[in-house]
């Protein structure tokens, strides 16, 4: 005997549920909400400022303290463009230009490393990581060292080299699909290969050429020349305004998966490759003046990511990229009393410690490689 | 609305073939399902007609177009999609990640607008998601998260909404809470919605036109009620299953079997020295088709017989048995048992009965009695010309009945038709005697006056019957009848979910229909008596849920229709197929008499009883419910205030 069968349920009823689910004191969790949203956009004010602060204090760091320290009216007499034999040429033709290629070049390569990490999901997916890097390094050397251009061309051939090797990464980690992981294992096989063929070119090369080539390999900002600095100034800056603001709209979109985004009516592969040619284009620029600045893409998104607390900011992934290339430069100047380091090994030896910390981090978060 | 249709669509991933020239036309402003095993092409085809797949051969149009001669942002504009794992950037808040979906409709300088805003909101509203609009996406609960993302694609505002298995890695009550937004959305805003689902229960349920593809084509497409039956199931995932209506919504409600559990079950009871009917369970059909062929044989049999018949002189006299397909069979009564108040159950014996019998289940022998009339019986010749060894040509007989009806009552007594319970042959177990016996419940509806039950001739007859009494009866001849003897006309086809539903007067064939069911058959009888100790044994070895209604002080009924209602219940909004109203039928002066076709739905119903109750329930399961006439039999027995002739 079957007792009472269920009422039937109805649709309103059913209806009813996930409304009453999220309504736990709604007041207050909007408010909560708005609390929220306006510390988030406070976070990334304050990081922004904490960096341009830092950027400027070091940047006068270097100028006027440190070793070989000079009068600092006299450096006030030259700044407001008035002559002082000696000062004005270690002031004028060393500092300030060092510190604008530094400052520079550190925000083309935040800019690459965070466009990269973004769009993949994943902070190992900078192009220092996964290869581009050493495909920009390979054709400088190369250009350097063979062909023995050291002005524009370097550039030219540095972003060819990028761009290339990126292709084939592209490639070799099965085109379409947005597979982070693939994509960072073929860019450290190809990583590896071109290292050897960067130190095939160094072994073959006369000596000083080879010496020059190796200082350039730490990534030095020490000869920098108002010339560089114009050259990768007009470089970036046309990029930033011209690719830059359509890239980081696409990127919203790209972001949160091929299929989204091409429902969201985006041209994915387009947007895909323009990205790609943008980011190694902000990554290969400075390369080819400073050398491989070490971890400073990889480092300066997840930087302003932990600052935040929120995603990656690509624009203030490039302010903190130049900061800490302003802030390393300052260090390598002024660790050792007796001896000026490249600014590479300033970035490589503090940059390697956070690599492992991220590695760590993805590993029990399960985003990793 | 915009449409959307798939035109021979064939779909390949590096030439391998996924989906092959499939045409189809989403039903505009309707909630359509598709189903399908892994890997039979079902993601692929909305990835497909949603613009992402670039179709190897065929079109899906949009609008009548073809969907890849449009630019994507246009198409975007009308046709959303929530692909299967799409990404959350970290840190992103719900209001961000909404508001991406206004991207098709912002220009490269034109930027997030006061509409994009309203848009956002409104999807946020629509979505229950505007309370978690500052929160950050990886915060939220799979099933917050999920109606997020639907916000995002709403704030696209398209007319088509698809989405690929929106439901994966939820647990059940998340798969609702998503389910029901978007059938909302469809309900409230029109839009046409397309889901891939692989749960096939759910789809059921939310579905007003589903898609069972199999291996890339499609197997069945329609109403769930069509399209969800155990012979899809079993083709379309290769699983053996039942099919009984959902108790909640009334869609159909897949239970699958797995062969671990039954077997336990079998096992268990096999210990214990129980074991159920050799149907096999995983396959309905089997059963009915060893009737068949059994019945075949029987067939073979009767047809020679009858074209012996046929063939012999239509005027020569022989013993009716030789040639009367109905015969009348001289009983007495053996013993009287009274069952309940209402219920009484006379068991009758005679030698004329060894040549009763239909070769198949009692349950296909409804039998007429000749119930005597008030002042003493007098067989009449029409009568006794039917009895088994009775010299009659086939000539005589013709016109019989008019001739025996044209017969005073008072002379001739009065005819009734009554569902024989049990057949027992001489020397079966529990027949002690030495002729064959058969029960009969007697329906005892009437009032008792001066301590004297009076109703109708039956109820009188069966009342006063004792130990001795002769009755007549006219019933099959054993030799020349078979299953298709006027039964009760139950046939319930390949029906698997059967509803038995009558008063006190279809107790008798309800429980005799009980007692004939299969071990694979489930469903419902609801029996409405007049008290509770009316209730009478049932056996059965299906799975029937066996319901009494005890009337009481109730109106006669009304505890019936309340009772059918509750287990074929009106599907849940939206997917009712109701059919016309059922033309109407004048009980006082016609008989309700509407017998299901042969048919091979999973469902079957059999209603019997007053004649006013009847067509109450004909005209719920008809029009309401949206039953298919085919799938149900109407009987009205009798009429209130009314007594037969």
């Amino acid at each position: 005997m079957s007792v009472k069968t269920m009422e039937p349920n109805t649709t309103e009823a059913r209806a009813a549920e996930p409304k009453t689910v999220s309504c736990e004191a709604p007041a207050a969790s909007a408010q909560a909400g708005k609390n929220a949203a306006a510390r988030r956009a406070g976070r990334t004010r304050g990081t922004a400022i904490a960096m341009l602060l830092a950027l400027l204090a070091f940047s006068a760091a270097y100028i006027f303290w440190g070793r070989d320290r000079l009068p600092a009216g006299e450096i006030l007499q030259v700044l407001s463009g008035q002559q002082v034999p000696g000062t004005s040429f270690i002031i004028m033709d060393d500092r300030l230009p060092r510190l604008a290629v530094g400052a520079l070049a550190g925000a083309g390569l935040g800019i690459s490393g965070a466009l990269f990490q973004r769009w993949l999901g994943n902070p190992l997916a900078s192009p220092d990581v996964i290869g581009v890097g050493y495909g920009s390094s390979a054709a400088a050397v190369l250009a350097m060292l063979v062909l023995g251009y050291t002005d524009w061309r370097a550039n030219v051939f540095s972003l060819a080299g990028g761009l290339l090797v990126a292709a084939v990464i592209y490639w070799l980690s099965a085109s379409g699909k947005r597979t982070g992981s693939r994509l960072i294992l073929a860019g450290l096989a190809i990583g590896a290969m071109l290292q050897a063929l960067i130190q095939y070119l160094l072994s073959r090369a006369e000596i000083n050429a080879a010496a020059d080539a190796f200082r350039w390999l730490t990534g030095s900002i020490a000869s920098s020349t108002w010339e560089q600095a114009s050259i990768l100034g007009l470089g970036l800056g046309v990029l930033s305004a011209f690719v830059l603001p359509l890239v980081l709209r696409q990127l919203k979109l790209l972001e949160l998966g091929d299929d989204t985004a091409a429902a969201l009516g985006l041209n994915v592969s387009r947007a895909r490759v323009l990205l790609v040619f943008l980011a190694v284009a902000m990554g290969a620029l400075p390369i080819a003046v400073t050398g491989p600045l070490a971890f400073i893409a990889f480092l300066a998104g997840p930087i302003t990511a932990a600052l935040t607390r929120g995603g990656i900011n690509i624009l203030l992934a490039g302010l903190t990229g130049a900061t800490l290339v302003v802030v390393a430069n300052f260090f390598a100047a002024n660790l050792f009393a007796d001896i000026s380091l490249p600014v590479g090994v300033i970035t490589g030896a503090f940059g390697a410690p956070f690599l492992i910390w991220v590695l760590v981090r993805a590993n029990s978060t399960g985003n990793g490689g | 609305m915009a449409t959307l249709q798939a035109s021979e669509l064939t779909l390949a991933y590096d030439k391998v073939t996924i989906v092959d020239e499939l045409s189809l036309d989403i039903p505009t402003g309707e909630v359509s399902i598709v189903v399908g095993a892994n890997g039979c092409g079902k993601s692929t085809l909305l990835r497909a007609l949603s613009r992402l797949l670039k179709p190897a051969g065929g079109k899906v149009l949009l609008d009548g177009s073809d969907i890849h001669s449009k630019p994507a942002k246009e198409v975007a504009k009308t046709l959303g999609l929530l692909p299967q794992s799409p990404n959350a950037p970290d840190g992103i808040t719900v209001r961000e990640l909404i508001s991406r979906g206004r991207y098709p409709h912002q220009g490269l300088f034109k930027r997030f607008s006061a509409e994009d805003e309203a848009a956002v909101n409104r999807a946020m509203e629509l979505t229950g998601t505007t309370i978690l609009a500052e929160r950050s996406v990886d915060e939220l609960s799979g099933g917050q998260r999920q109606r997020v993302w639907i916000a995002m694609a709403l704030a696209q505002e398209t007319d088509l909404l698809l989405l690929d298995e929106p439901t994966t890695f939820l647990d059940v009550a998340h798969q609702l809470e998503v389910l029901d937004v978007v059938s909302e959305l469809n309900r409230t805003r029109g839009i046409t919605v397309v889901i891939v689902l692989h749960d096939l229960n759910l789809a059921a349920r939310y579905a007003d036109y589903l898609v069972a593809l199999k291996d890339g084509k499609i197997y069945a497409a329609g109403h769930p009620n069509e399209v969800v039956t155990e012979k899809t199931v079993k083709a379309v995932f290769g699983m053996p299953s039942r099919v009984i209506p959902d108790p909640v919504a009334g869609t159909p409600l897949v239970l699958p079997i797995g062969r671990h559990r039954v077997l336990r079950t079998e096992a268990v009871l096999a210990e214990r020295g129980i074991f159920r009917g050799e149907a096999p369970v995983n396959e309905p059909q089997a059963l009915s088709e060893g009737l068949d062929q059994e019945s075949a044989v029987i067939e073979a049999e009767v047809a020679a017989i009858e074209k012996a018949v046929e063939e012999a002189d239509q005027n020569t006299p022989r013993p009716a048995r030789e040639h009367l397909q109905t015969l009348a069979f001289s009983t007495t009564v053996l013993r009287s048992q009274q069952l309940s108040p209402s219920f009484r159950r006379l068991t009758l014996g005679g030698k004329d009965l060894e040549d009763f019998g239909t070769n198949s289940h009692p349950l296909d022998m409804r039998i007429k009695l000749l119930l005597p009339p008030a002042g003493g019986f007098g067989v009449s010749k029409e009568i006794a010309s039917l009895r088994p060894d009775a010299l009659t040509s086939p000539a005589d007989q013709l016109g019989w009945y008019q001739r025996w009806l044209a017969i005073d009552t008072d002379k001739r007594g009065y005819m009734r038709t009554y569902t024989v319970r049990a057949f027992r042959e001489a020397g079966h177990r529990d027949n002690l005697g030495d002729t064959p016996e058969l029960d009969i419940d007697f329906v005892l509806h009437g009032e008792v006056v001066d301590g004297k039950l009076q109703g109708g001739p039956a109820t009188e007859f069966g009342d006063q019957a004792k130990e001795g009494d002769s009755l007549l009866l006219l019933g099959p001849n054993k030799a020349l009848s078979d299953a298709s003897y006027g039964g009760i006309e139950f046939r319930p086809g390949a029906a698997s979910r059967i509803v038995l539903a009558g008063d006190e007067t279809a107790a008798p064939a309800i429980c005799a229909i009980l007692e004939s069911l299969p071990a694979n058959v489930t469903g419902h009888a609801l029996i409405e008596v007049p008290e509770t100790t009316d209730i009478l044994g049932t056996t059965t070895r299906s799975g029937i849920s066996v319901q009494w209604l005890t009337r009481g002080s109730a109106e006669h009924g009304s505890l019936l229709q309340d009772a059918v209602r509750r287990t074929v219940a009106i599907p849940a909004a939206g997917v009712v197929q109701t059919n016309a109203e059922p033309e109407d039928v004048d009980v006082d002066a016609n008989i309700l008499w509407e017998t299901g076709q042969a048919q091979s739905a999973p469902f079957y119903a059999w209603i019997a009883g007053e004649a006013g109750t009847v067509k109450e329930i004909r005209r719920y399961l008809v029009r309401e419910a949206g039953v298919d006439r085919k799938q149900v039999a109407f009987m009205g027995y009798w009429r209130r205030g009314k007594t037969e002739n």
